[in-house]
């Protein structure tokens, strides 16, 4: 209807054609986890995998013409050898060296081993069994809306295998869950659905590291209950050729508080889509969100909160920094039907840009028809402000050490909000490295 | 000034009122006459602001029972702007700020309403800057708060003043200002007092309702009512207000009893 | 004079509406301020479509040389009629050094019955060159009509130092639908743009700001500054904002604002307490929503676009 300006064109449709179908018949032969039989769960996962399947091939790769993937590229993806990511041996091997800043509960997750194999969970904390998935699995996407995201489709199309778990009352320790593909080429596609009941309250952070050719596309469904609390980190740690995909589709029920914080670094391509629905509104929402991308790499939050009832509440605050001739995307669809009454939304979006090759794209995007609301939102591509350099030169500091203090300010604002686990991986020095050039 | 043979401008009779499904009003009976100051006093909760709201009209109070009339005519038929264009005024505890809306504008749109409904002329841009210049004096207000938005960006002093202002120019016959020495500092809060003494006359009546006696230090009540649970429970002079000070507010819950059965014809409340 | 410039801010392939004016616009108007000359009046025009079963192509060029200034005004009305008539103009501006030229618009093309039966499809491409240094063009807008709009009117920021402004108010009722806000593109060094947009929807209307601000990697110290504010009235209507903001310039600043509210019950209410009627008591509070952009309209245009606002939201608040 409305033609702005035309972006950057995606891969080249053959080409990308091609890996996609390399990559559908490479996990072709899922192996399921639980041994012994298929059970229910299976065969429900292996019907949205089946479902995922036809409307990919239906889809094909995503295009420039698409709305939500007009300022991607997808270069970086289709680079990626359409192989199933070998496994890893002696995985977390790479890690520093130092142990755990706090006490948490750390699972290696690679797809295809259980990762609660031998873990004694805390109280609190289970499995939910394959039979029991199936009144879940897909619910929280649905709910969204958003089964029809290419990268939900894509993802669920190659997964295998589902961590699935519950959470009763408080989990006293905060669970940690890594994915680390190593230098490994290839995709790995992961799933978890993670369902906290009444009351229930959960620190989870999910860390993503890679360093080789590989494609992490991971779809996380979260359902929280009434007065139900989850404080949900996910740290992205990546490398020039390594791309993340994650989407994180999340329904609250009334009373319940949500705390989600994605801070995300260093990938050749790194897509995140928060899908988050109030299911009756009266929820609180906070989002948290940092993206760090220099050289060419590409970093795209594309985040839809909704709100199916009365007096929900979002606080949302997505940063970026951007170097070099790297992209940044934020797309923030803000919804607010009729039943929403009495809804207080607030969406702030900050990005430094540092660089003249580098670019920012903005799309905040509210949709209100309730009448009864306090919805705000803003937006800002600036540089780092002058005055403020100027004011730390002026008491001693050489120009690069006060531009590198103003940017960890700038990122501490998120990465603080992380899980408390996340001081382990100390995000700030892995996200902005050693000091960027001004 | 009390004379017994002036006209009743207010008179509310037994009323109760409810905000949602609280009841809150339970039954007040208060007279008002031309000439009367008359203070309200209670602690926070009592129903003394439900009261000032219900008779401007607020829109989220339900009175279910009692009648209230106003110069002899039915106050609660009236829509909000029907009673202050006769003459019914409430200076609002949080007075509202109206982004974008002139307040010289707002003045004389409101200023003309009143005018046009008491069989006056409608003041012109000119005449009315004229007069609105002369009622700043009484509140010793900036014109500079004229060409702001409508209580936007005014400090708690100001919105105060801003609502004596309207007084001023409204020239209401019953006057009921809410709190309105909450959130002023001593200075500001003679400058106000001394605007309300300027604009009581004989021919008006000023209900003040407040929680502390030092409004009541600047403007002189001839009648204290103390509010609690909905009801006045005593009544009295000014020394009322004294020995409310001295006393605490405990002393007049020693007051309270089960709220009686609505009676009209139940005798007035026993003066203390 | 036409031929060297008619074209060359919208081509006529730049989208489809533009395509068809350009290949079949009989008219339209053509205002050319020589170098160093300030138009002393504003220059008014007035649209109005009068077939029941029409479309209209008027094509306007305003070109301001060295030093021009100029000042010009559109009003459209049309009669009501059960059909729908499609209007697709094509206005072009071009500013040259230091020229400055300001285009306001008071739309109020039939927009149909509350049954949504009638009106004008008013699809228009509107786009201003600011190809001197410090030129400065200047949209202004109060759309009220049209049963459906579609109108970006924007600016290319060519010149150093030049500056782009769009001042909108869209009001929509029963079922119209109104997709308007504008584009800065900002070109040259220096370059500033501010956007001021109201949008009020009432009824079962539907109103969206859709807009892109985008800084090129050469416009140094380029600065954008973008209010969008909504207004609901009633829980029926709905209000979108839908603002693209791209920057390849860090030496650039962009910020945008933007805020969705209501008239409160409260305000209604103290208004109301001073003796204000209810109908007058919003049309007061639209106005005062609306004041930035009314201001930027000649004295007579603002007290009459106040009017038709009030007109318009007749009967809509209960």
């Amino acid at each position: 209807m409305v033609s702005l300006a035309v972006s950057s064109a995606t891969a080249p449709g053959s080409a990308s054609a091609a890996w996609l179908e390399s990559v559908l018949s490479a996990f072709d032969q899922p192996q399921f986890l639980s041994s012994g039989g298929v059970s229910s769960g299976d065969l429900a996962l292996a019907r949205i995998r089946a479902s995922a399947r036809d409307h990919l091939r239906g889809m094909g790769m995503p295009r420039s013409h698409h709305e939500a993937w007009r300022f991607t590229s997808l270069a970086p993806l289709i680079a990626v050898p359409p192989r199933v990511l070998p496994p890893v041996r002696h995985e977390g091997g790479s890690e520093p060296e130092s142990s755990p800043a706090t006490e948490a509960l750390r699972l290696y997750w690679d797809g295809d081993r259980d990762p609660l194999a031998g873990v004694v969970l805390p109280e609190g904390l289970s499995r939910i069994e394959p039979a029991a998935q199936e009144a879940f699995l897909g619910t929280a996407l649905a709910e969204a809306g958003t089964e029809d995201s290419w990268l939900a489709r894509f993802s669920a199309a190659l997964v295998g295998q589902v961590l699935a778990l519950r959470v009763r009352g408080r989990v006293s320790v905060p669970l940690e869950l890594v994915s680390d593909c190593g230098d490994r080429s290839g995709v790995r596609p992961l799933r978890l659905l993670l369902v906290l009941e009444e009351n229930a309250s959960l620190e989870l952070l999910q860390v993503h590291r890679a360093a080789g050719p590989s494609l992490s596309t991971a779809v996380v469904e979260t359902r929280l209950g009434a007065g139900a609390r989850l404080r949900h980190g996910v740290l992205g740690l990546g490398s020039d050729t390594s791309c993340l995909f994650a989407h994180l589709a999340v329904s609250q029920a009334p009373g319940s508080e949500l705390e989600l914080t994605t801070a995300v670094g260093g990938w050749g391509l790194v897509r995140l889509e928060p899908a988050l629905t109030q299911s009756q509104g009266a929820a609180v929402t906070r989002l948290r969100g940092l993206q760090v991308a220099r050289d060419h790499q590409i970093a795209d939050l594309h985040s839809l909160v909704r709100f199916q009832g009365p007096e929900g509440q979002l606080d949302q605050l997505q940063k970026a920094v951007v170097d070099d001739a790297a992209r940044s995307v934020f797309h923030g669809a803000v919804q607010v039907p009729r039943e929403a009454q009495r809804t207080k939304a607030s969406q702030l979006s900050r990005n430094l840009l540092l660089s003249d090759r580098a670019r920012v794209d903005a799309i905040p995007q509210l949709e209100i028809v309730a009448d009864d609301v306090r919805c705000t939102h803003g937006a800002t591509v600036t540089r780092l402000q002058q005055e403020e350099l100027f004011y730390l030169r002026s008491r001693g500091l050489g120009a690069d050490q006060a531009a590198r203090l103003l940017l960890e300010g700038f990122c501490d604002e998120i990465l603080d909000a992380l899980p408390e686990p996340a001081s382990f991986w100390q995000p700030a020095r892995s996200l902005l490295g050693q000091a960027l050039p001004q | 000034m009390i004379r017994p043979d002036s006209p009743i401008l207010l008179e509310i009779t037994d009323l109760h009122a409810t905000v949602g499904d609280q009841p809150i009003l339970k039954g007040v009976n208060l007279t008002l006459r031309a000439g009367e100051i008359h203070a309200v006093m209670g602690r926070n909760g009592s129903g003394k602001s439900t009261l000032s709201k219900i008779l401007a009209g607020h829109p989220a109070y339900t009175v279910t029972a009692g009648t209230i009339h106003y110069r002899g005519e039915d106050l609660l038929a009236l829509a909000p702007e029907e009673r202050a264009r006769a003459g019914v005024f409430l200076g609002f505890q949080y007075p509202v700020e109206i982004p974008g809306v002139s307040n010289l504008e707002f003045l004389r749109v409101a200023t003309n309403a009143r005018r046009g409904a008491r069989g006056e002329e409608e003041l012109d841009t000119f005449a009315f800057e004229d007069l609105v210049r002369e009622r700043l004096k009484v509140v010793q207000m900036d014109p500079a708060f004229l060409e702001r938005s409508v209580n936007e960006g005014f400090s708690g002093g100001e919105k105060k003043r801003n609502e004596i202002l309207q007084m001023a120019l409204l020239e209401p016959l019953v006057a009921i200002l809410d709190e309105t020495d909450s959130g002023l500092d001593i200075d500001a809060l003679r400058i106000v007092s001394a605007g309300v003494n300027q604009l009581a006359t004989p021919d008006n009546c000023i209900l003040l309702i407040t929680h502390y006696q030092r409004l009541l230090d600047e403007i002189t009540p001839d009648f204290v009512h103390v509010m609690a649970a909905g009801r006045i429970l005593r009544t009295g002079g000014k020394d009322l207000a004294l020995e409310l000070e001295r006393r605490g507010y405990d002393w007049v819950d020693e007051g309270l009893e089960p709220a009686p059965q609505a009676d009209p014809a139940a005798p007035a409340l026993e003066v203390v | 004079m036409i031929e060297r410039y008619l074209g060359t801010v919208v081509p006529s392939n730049d989208n489809f509406f533009a395509a068809l004016n350009s290949a079949v616009f009989s008219d339209g108007s053509f205002v050319f301020i020589p170098k160093g000359v300030s138009c002393p009046m504003e220059l008014s025009t007035y649209f109005r479509i009068n077939s029941g079963d029409t479309g209209q192509f008027e094509r306007t060029l305003i070109i301001a040389e060295e030093g021009a200034s100029v000042s010009y005004l559109e009003g459209c009305t049309a009669p009501m009629f059960d059909t729908n008539q499609l209007h697709a103009a094509v206005v072009e501006l071009v500013a040259l050094d230091d020229a400055d030229i300001k285009y306001s618009t008071v739309q109020n093309w039939y927009a149909g019955d509350e049954k949504g039966i009638g009106g004008i499809y008013n699809f228009v491409t509107k786009r201003g060159q600011c190809r001197g240094p410090r030129s400065h063009i200047s949209w202004t807008q109060v759309e009220t009509g049209s049963a459906i709009t579609w109108k970006y009117p924007s600016c290319v920021l060519q010149g150093e130092g030049s500056s782009g402004e769009f001042y909108s108010v869209a009001l929509t009722n029963n079922l119209q639908q109104a997709d308007t806000g504008t584009k800065m593109i900002h070109v040259g060094p220096g370059t500033r743009s501010t956007i001021i947009s109201k949008g009020i929807s009432a009824g079962h209307s539907s109103n969206s700001y859709r807009g892109l601000v985008q800084i090129g990697p050469k416009a140094v110290g380029a600065r954008n500054y973008s209010q969008c504010d909504s207004m609901l009235i009633g829980d029926t209507a709905a209000a979108n904002t839908f603002p693209y903001l791209r920057s390849q310039q860090p030496e650039a600043s962009i910020e945008h604002e933007a805020s969705t509210c209501r008239i409160s019950e409260d305000q209604l209410f103290y208004l109301q307490s001073r003796g204000i009627g209810l109908e007058e008591s919003v049309s007061m509070m639209v106005s005062g929503f609306c004041r930035d952009v009314f201001n930027q309209l000649p004295m007579e245009f603002a007290a009459e676009a106040d009017k038709l606002l009030a007109l318009k939201l007749e009967g809509s608040v209960g």
